[in-house]
């Protein structure tokens, strides 16, 4: 039943339809609340007494790192669609993701060496959260390379689909890095059993920025599913059709 | 969520903080990176896109 309900609704053509409908609605309504809430994160909330102004980059950090864990998170969910039900979207999925996953990687990285010049006095620290970070900017790079290597692309997504499930035990590691090591990076301000450490002045703005970034990210895998579905699908009639 | 917490622009452009020191160097070079780099990604896609759905036509 579940097999029947997956094939039914995650065909490459009923997604592609669903997702061009949904695109413009998702794409404006992201940016107006991203815009919105840098904004107020900038501009309105008050200064933070220990690091000054620069913790407004957290505005932009924090987005970009959840995005980041979250999106090898729906590629491994996505490979274990594939390799359980062989559903081809999902393998579409995992190839797609990946380089968005890469890009918001580099601004959790970029981002947070910049704020760590101010805050920690370096830009870099082989701090565990850092590292673990790293690891998972080099992974998404390696999972691009690795599909690309193959000419055979049902061979690559086989691999690709193993491989992001093998690599998945380093988000854990990312997210538990700062309560298992000593590190310079402090450990989590929202966490879902506990109350947030953070000022609702600031907290408001920061889950703002969040979804703002999320729907922005989703407008992304959007663009990048279609072209890979346009690239594996282009000799079959329905997409001249669509086209 | 009203209250500006700068009095003039040069000093949110500065953002010059309680300890005297200036942030508005990081902060504002953050969100340049990250405005770029959406914006190149976008445009990245789209370009490619057009040019596959050119290509099926």
């Amino acid at each position: 039943m579940i097999k029947k309900f997956i094939h039914q609704f995650a065909s490459p053509k009923t997604y592609l339809f669903q997702v061009t409908r949904a695109y413009p609605y998702i794409f404006v309504i992201s940016i107006l609340i991203y815009i919105i809430s840098i904004f107020w994160g900038l501009f309105l909330t008050p200064e933070d007494f220990v690091q000054g102004n620069s913790y407004r980059i957290i505005y932009l950090h924090v987005p970009a790192s959840f995005i980041s864990q979250a999106l090898y998170g729906g590629m491994a969910i996505a490979s274990a669609i594939f390799l359980i039900w062989k559903v081809k979207l999902s393998a579409y999925l995992v190839k797609s993701i990946a380089p968005i996953g890469a890009m918001t990687t580099f601004i959790a990285l970029i981002s947070g060496s910049i704020w760590g010049i101010p805050t920690w006095g370096t830009w870099w620290a082989w701090d565990a959260r850092i590292v673990s970070t790293l690891i998972l900017f080099i992974m998404y790079l390696g999972l691009i390379s690795l599909h690309d290597s193959f000419a055979n692309y049902e061979k690559a997504d086989k691999f690709l689909a193993v491989l992001v499930l093998v690599g998945s035990v380093n988000i854990p590691i990312i997210k538990m890095s700062v309560e298992w090591w000593s590190t310079l990076h402090q450990s989590a301000s929202i966490t879902i059993s506990d109350k947030p450490t953070i000022d609702p002045s600031m907290l408001y703005p920061l889950f703002g920025s969040m979804i703002g970034f999320t729907g922005i990210v989703v407008c992304l895998v959007i663009l990048s599913s279609k072209l890979h579905i346009f690239v594996r699908e282009k000799n079959k009639s329905w997409i001249k059709d669509y086209v | 969520m009203s209250k500006f917490a700068f009095n003039s622009i040069s000093e949110a452009f500065t953002m010059q903080s309680l300890n005297g020191q200036n942030h508005g160097l990081y902060v504002w070079s953050v969100l340049a990176i990250v405005f770029f780099t959406l914006l190149i990604t976008f445009l990245v896609y789209k370009y490619k896109l057009k040019k596959i759905s050119k290509k099926i036509k």
